[in-house]
């Protein structure tokens, strides 16, 4: 990006000025990038900025954890998760807790970690919380796939994989247009952005160095002021119309598509993913008998109506105060792509 | 969790890759990538390389605010 585009882009999303413009980032990583280069400042007045519901942890009901915290201490499963859900309060007890009351937890940076741990470990039950969207999907559905055919019995996945094309149509009247996850259309491809696109869901797809976020919002700016149909992909160097065809077919082999639960939005059709039958004896729920668990999210909590932008953490009463990145009442605060941790480690003044 | 991690791919070898991300190596696989050659650059999400990396440049803006000067 030359330093005129740069000054250009500057320009467009600092002097704007018109109706308020609300524009909704969907992407966790996008909005610890936008707080940690101080693009908010930058912007202008009549710009409005909302996080949306982009960090998988913080969209990951109760309820979830609850069977995860079950698996871990009455079936005595060994649970393999990314990191940031173990901290993230249960009905009752996070996954931390359980930890300290005996359960084997261990964290892991890909799902094939879980399965090579399972394999070297044939006395213990490994189950992979599967939570994320398009992005982490293929690694899950890889995961399986290689488990099934290695033959490896002692592996299955507690899923909660998401996909977010449903959750727009959700979100469409509390945003004027989208900051696109660039790694969730990597895989996607802006093939499927065709359709929100003749629906009226507008938005511009975007990478995460500051230049690419300021240069797809002042791209935003520019098309809501035309005020004609849009979507834009600001991201070519790693985002193609076609996405990645390879990891689409995996995904359908593996998976069906199902509703979905998500935490503050409620169920959201045919938004999530469930395998396949022929890959039920990876799934935990069948595999372990588990119960229908209702969650009973902190009722202090406003982590739901945070990730539909209709409060900043900031209205939260409980926000900086009974929860903070050390001690989190809700999931927003505990995982590092979440609003709330956002505002709470940049400051929050925007 | 859901942060990307960029890297130059260093060898392949049975489906899998090892790459050079900011000095460190890491092995990841290289199912979803048909074609993928040493010194490309890919795109890895929890542990799966899941896509190439065309520039390291982010010049196509430029292309794109031609319309809007
Ligand atoms: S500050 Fe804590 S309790 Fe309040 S909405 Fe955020 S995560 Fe929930």
């Amino acid at each position: 990006m030359s330093s005129e585009t740069l000054d250009l882009a500057r320009d467009i999303i600092s002097n704007y000025s018109g109706r308020t413009l609300k524009i909704m980032e969907v992407c966790g990583t996008h909005t610890h990038q936008i707080f940690k280069y101080g693009i908010r400042k930058l912007l202008s007045s009549d710009i409005s900025l909302i996080s949306g519901p982009g960090c998988p942890v913080c969209v990951t009901p109760t309820g979830f954890i609850d069977e995860a915290v079950m698996l871990a201490l009455e079936k005595n499963a060994t649970i393999a998760t990314f990191g940031d859900l173990v901290r993230v309060p249960g009905s009752e007890q996070s996954l931390a807790l359980a930890r300290s009351k005996g359960a084997k937890i261990n964290i892991v940076y890909s799902p094939l970690d879980a399965v090579e741990y399972a394999k070297n470990n044939p006395d213990e039950e490994v189950v992979f919380l599967a939570v994320g969207f398009e992005t982490t999907t293929p690694s899950a559905a890889l995961a399986v796939k290689n488990a099934k055919e290695k033959g490896i019995s002692n592996f299955s996945i507690l899923g909660a994989n998401k996909t977010m094309m449903n959750a727009y149509r959700m979100l469409k009247d509390s945003a004027d247009a989208f900051l696109y996850p660039g790694h969730v259309c990597a895989i996607t491809g802006l093939k499927e952005y065709d359709e929100l696109k003749d629906e009226g869901i507008y938005g511009v797809v975007t990478g995460f160095t500051p230049k690419e976020i300021l240069g797809a919002l002042a791209m935003t700016v520019k098309k809501l002021e035309k005020g004609e149909a849009f979507e834009e992909n600001c991201y070519k160097r790693v985002v193609t119309y076609e996405g990645s065809p390879s990891a689409l077919k995996l995904i359908e082999e593996t998976f069906d598509s199902c509703d979905s639960e998500w935490r503050g939005l409620g169920i959201i059709k045919d938004s999530g993913l469930c395998l396949k039958k022929k890959y039920s004896d990876f799934d935990a729920r069948k595999k372990f008998n588990l119960p229908e668990i209702t969650g009973h999210p902190n009722p202090h909590c406003r982590c739901g109506e945070v990730l539909q932008g209709k409060c900043t953490p900031k209205d939260c009463k409980v926000f900086g105060k009974g929860c903070t990145p050390e001690h989190p009442i809700g999931a927003c605060m505990v995982s590092g792509e979440g609003a709330c941790s956002a505002f709470y480690k940049y400051g929050g003044d925007f | 969790m859901c942060v990307g991690l960029p890297g130059k791919v260093e060898k392949i070898k049975d489906g899998m890759a090892i790459i050079d991300a900011y000095g460190a190596k890491r092995q990841v696989s290289a199912e979803l990538l048909e074609d993928l050659m040493p010194g490309d650059y890919v795109m890895v999400h929890a542990g799966v390389a899941i896509a190439k990396i065309t520039s390291d440049d982010d010049e196509e803006l430029d292309e794109l605010f031609k319309d809007e000067k």
